[in-house]
């Protein structure tokens, strides 16, 4: 009998049997892999997440293998902005969620999976998780009342806990067995494709955007560079025609400067992909059971933040799970606790801010104006990053006084950028899928 | 494992090719099989370990199985499967419902989207804003342009901007001691309409004041403990004029990033050195006021706060921030428009709940909130400062000065106010107020700040905001929804304004109303965010 069996060991599983293990009870965590394992990531951690992982005790062990930065480079149709999150910012958040700002890092990196996993889950076992890898759980134990109690192998084996714990991501066989439907689905998503490179040196990273497409570029681990493109949904179909062609094309289209650099560097492994990024939300916890990480929530990879949010989850829910294991209060109580949290009017607002982000529509000439005049108010922009990546809250920054504000105390205008020279024609040019033209050539 | 070969296939490219094949299986069952056993072990690890859902290894193995065994698998496990692999392969909008475009439109944008408009004509670049009003107007999500059709009580009948009628329980109106509907109000507002007619005609530095004036000027200053008072013709533009008329491009400004719109705008009108500060903090005044005089102790500064915050329904502590401002010679502004009247020993607002009468370096107000007219004032100590501001305050010297009837109405709003009337009213006001809260909190939604004419009810998310705004439009409360620029992003509500004439069960009804439409709003949304999940 444990306390608590997690189905699933990678960055939410993992991460919240250490938590669990470290308040003294008895965890149980499974996953059908054995490590180290590679999954399909867009693999990058931001600050927040990186504190996480320092909260965990495996930041240096990451840091070791994988470059860090703190400054990003964010490019919207021609206009830089760079800077980074701040580290008051950070505090006030973890202090916001967790009453509790301890290992704060404003450093990001970008890990692959096969590397930050393996460290989780020895990590885990350090911390006094039981971790049973290459298992892979073919049924949920229900007493009478349909609370869950248990776990059943496909080898067989039986398993009781007090609780059990979905952190089995996006295709969670724990939110499938259990029939949690998703709400407040959001097709309206990006493709990603993306690939690793070699050649290309060490740098912070970069986030482009021009018209309905993205592309970015971060140091990875083993000297490698991934180089990752993204765009609408709508326009996916056209683009896995010719997936390689397809992939520089949309480089060269964004950014001639950095299509230039991957153009030099040599790719070292096959081109991934992901068509399947539609958001959704799950109930996060019933009778015996409580989902954490891509089970409960999803959300598009375009800005990157699927492991920080497993890790912040993963923190909320053993919080939760221990104040009610360990005898403080009652389970609705402290899991109505840990649903406040992720149900927060700012993380409300969150979700909308991403799943608008992923639709991919061009640049508004609003929002355009916004990154021109933000250039020379470092506080301000670093502010947007945050706001960006969910370290401050969207209704801080996007408050009338502020922008506002912004807008009369501007040092810069846009004169000097040529992504208002003729923004009309530019515009209407933009939501023309620059693809199809392409799948049309290949088939003539 | 670690990575994969450079000219390995796609996974999305290997699972159409799993598709294609499968596909076949009718036809030839046993090269359907090892075409998709080849697939499935072309598939990298990575999207192996990510889709957990399908059997991989079933799949990698059909080739091993006898030919009945597979006819079995793909007549029975595969489509399953089948529906699984789909979204792998297929762009998710290809599965996306059909959505109705003006309904897109009018839930998704938000006004600040059409701030900068593209456009070297003035005029034609308010188009494409127009064309989103319309969607709100034609999906009924737009809250603003409803007109009355009778006095605002605490029922109301009105029409929105598409001429469809609607009477309900009136929280849209800012009336809280029902003074529009007074008897003594009416006649002051008669008696001065037979003496001076409809217009002041003039400037209140020409001839635009009568002796009214003076004596609204005189109550005004006994209420709120300054006795120098200056009018003005609305209570924007109070706050706008008092924050231009004093402070000058080199002086500095703290503003509560939370203070009224009017306070905002004079400030960046009249300086470039302004500082918004973490709403209600003192300590963060403090620590601003430190750091500006640690570099300029020969200019201005000005710290600029609400009393009682008109959507947030919650005050700072006057007392410390005064404090605070005297330490680093610094001036207070508090914008009493709300509280004034309404709240507060004798209706004194959060000035006399916090003993603060008569203490504070600048007092500034509204008279729409209770006194039943249009104006605003502000209220100093010298009669330097009032000279000061009717001078170099815009709003105040260029404008033209309140008329005679409000004036007059607004003088006896101010008497009545000071009578155990005044003090009755407030009770019948406070008793709906708390109804109303109790009964909002009790079904699991938010009412933000205190107890207070203002109960705002917060959503957060606009899409839900509107639509709640919709569905309660035709079940009789009438609530103003605020969004941007009335909140921030992400941050609207329901601001309900509460009246003396408001009866309790009014008010208990108006919640359960409120409530019923917000559920329905979430699911007609499947959102999960909003009150009570």
């Amino acid at each position: 009998m444990y306390n608590a069996i997690v189905v699933g060991g990678r960055c939410a599983g993992a991460a919240v049997g250490t938590h669990l293990a470290r308040q003294g009870l008895r965890v149980l965590v499974v996953d059908r892999s054995r490590f180290p394992s590679d999954v399909l990531s867009t693999h990058f951690v931001w600050p927040h997440g990186a504190s996480y992982l320092n909260r965990l005790g495996v930041l240096e062990q990451v840091r070791a293998v994988t470059p860090a930065h703190t400054d990003v480079t964010v490019v919207n149709n021609g206009i830089e902005l760079r800077g980074s999150v701040p580290e008051q910012l950070l505090r006030n958040q973890f202090r916001l969620l967790h009453d509790d700002d301890s290992g704060i890092t404003t450093d990001y990196f970008s890990v692959r999976r096969h590397v930050l996993d393996k460290i989780l889950v020895d990590n885990a076992v350090r911390a006094g998780v039981e971790f049973r890898e290459g298992y892979a759980v073919k049924e949920l134990l229900r007493d009478e009342d349909g609370t869950v109690i248990g776990i059943k192998g496909r080898d067989g084996t039986v398993e009781h806990a007090q609780v059990v714990i979905g952190a089995d991501g996006r295709n969670s066989f724990v939110a499938r067995a259990l029939g949690v439907e998703k709400f407040d689905e959001r097709p309206r998503c990006t493709y990603a494709y993306w690939s690793y490179f070699s050649g290309i040196p060490d740098a912070d990273a970069q986030i482009h955007r021009r018209g309905r497409l993205g592309m970015a570029m971060a140091s990875t681990n083993h000297g490698q560079t991934m180089v990752l493109t993204w765009g609408p949904s709508e326009w996916a179909a056209d683009f896995r025609a010719d997936v390689e062609g397809n992939f520089h094309r949309a480089l060269g289209l964004i950014s001639e400067d950095a299509a230039g650099t991957v153009a030099r560097a040599r790719r070292e492994e096959r081109f991934y992909g992901t068509l399947d990024q539609a958001a959704y939300l799950r109930q996060l916890h019933g009778p015996g059971w409580v989902l954490v990480g891509d089970a409960e929530s999803f959300k598009d990879q375009c800005t990157a933040l699927g492991i920080t949010h497993a890790l912040r989850d993963a923190e909320l829910a053993a919080e939760a799970i221990g104040r009610w294991l360990g005898g403080e209060t009652d389970r609705d109580t402290a899991l109505a606790g840990y649903a406040a949290k992720r149900r927060s009017q700012t993380a409300a607002a969150y979700y909308d801010y991403v799943c608008t982000l992923a639709e991919m529509k061009p640049l508004r000439h609003d929002e355009l104006q916004l990154f021109a005049i933000l250039r020379g108010n470092q506080a301000e922009i670093d502010r947007f990053i945050a706001t960006h990546v969910d370290v401050a809250p969207v209704s801080e920054f996007f408050d009338p006084s502020n922008v506002f504000l912004l807008n009369d105390t501007a040092k810069e205008s846009s004169r000097d950028h040529s992504a208002f020279a003729d923004f009309e024609a530019t515009y209407r040019e933009h939501q023309r899928n620059p693809f199809q033209r392409v799948a049309a050539e290949a088939t003539r | 494992m670690t990575g994969t070969l450079t000219d390995e296939r796609e996974d999305g490219e290997v699972v159409a090719a799993l598709i294609a094949a499968a596909d076949e299986a009718d036809t030839d069952p046993s090269t359907a099989a090892k075409a998709v056993a080849a697939a499935a072990r072309e598939v990298s690890d990575m999207m192996r370990n990510w889709a957990t859902h399908i059997p991989w290894e079933d799949l990698e193995e059909l080739d091993t199985l006898p030919e009945d065994e597979v006819v079995r698998f793909f007549a029975e496990d595969y489509p399953a499967i089948r529906a699984d692999l789909e979204p792998m392969w297929e762009p998710a909008t290809a599965a996306a419902p059909a959505i109705d475009p003006d309904e897109d439109y009018a839930l998704d944008k938000n006004a600040y989207d059409f701030f900068r408009p593209v456009g070297a004509n003035l005029l034609s670049r308010t188009e494409e804003f127009h064309g989103w009003v319309e969607a709100r107007r034609r999906t009924e999500t737009w809250q603003y342009s409803r007109v009355l059709e009778a006095a605002p009580g605490g029922i109301a009948t009105i029409t929105n901007d598409l001429s469809k009628p609607a009477r309900g329980i009136n929280f849209n109106s800012q009336d809280y001691l029902s003074f529009n509907a007074h008897p003594e109000i009416r006649e002051a507002a008669v008696r001065a309409m037979r003496d001076f007619g409809p217009h002041s005609a003039g400037s209140p530095m020409v001839l635009g004041n009568t002796r009214i004036s003076d004596d609204l000027e005189a109550a005004l200053g006994a209420l709120v403990g300054l006795e120098h008072v200056t009018l003005f013709s609305n209570g924007w533009s109070a706050g706008f004029g008092t924050v231009t008329g004093l402070v000058r491009q080199e002086d500095h400004i703290l503003i509560d990033r939370l203070a009224h719109s009017c306070l905002q705008t004079g400030a960046r009108a009249a300086t470039r050195n302004i500082t918004r500060y973490t709403h209600l903090d003192v300590e963060a005044v403090r620590t601003h006021l430190a750091r500006i005089r640690a570099t300029d102790t020969h200019n201005g500064i000005m710290v600029i706060t609400d009393g009682l915050f008109s959507v947030d329904a919650d005050w700072p502590d006057v007392a410390a921030l005064q404090e605070v401002c005297h330490a680093y010679d610094a001036t207070l502004l508090v914008d009493v428009a709300h509280d004034l009247g309404s709240m507060g020993p004798g209706g004194t607002g959060v000035l006399g709940m916090q003993d603060m009468l008569g203490k504070v370096d600048l007092v500034m107000g509204a008279f729409s909130k209770t006194f039943a007219s249009n104006g605003g004032f502000v209220a100093a100590r010298s009669p330097a400062v009032k000279q000061y501001i009717k001078m170099f305050a815009g709003s105040h010297f260029f404008s033209n000065a309140l008329s005679p009837m409000q004036t007059a109405v607004v003088l006896k709003a101010a008497e009545i106010i000071r009578t155990d009337e005044g003090e009755a009213l407030r009770g019948r006001l406070f008793s709906a107020i708390h109804a109303l809260r109790d009964e909002l909190t009790t079904r699991g939604l938010t009412c933000m700040g205190s107890p207070s004419p203002i109960v705002p009810v917060l959503i957060g998310n606009e899409k839900l905001a509107r639509t709640v705004n919709r569905l309660l439009f035709d079940r009789g409360v009438l609530a103003f929804m605020v969004e941007f620029p009335v909140t921030p992003t992400g941050a609207s509500r329901f601001r309900l304004q509460v009246q003396a004439a408001h009866e309790p069960e009014q008010a208990r009804e108006a919640a359960r109303i409120i409530d019923g439409a917000l559920r329905d709003a979430r699911e007609h949304l499947s959102s999960a965010f909003g009150n009570s999940f």
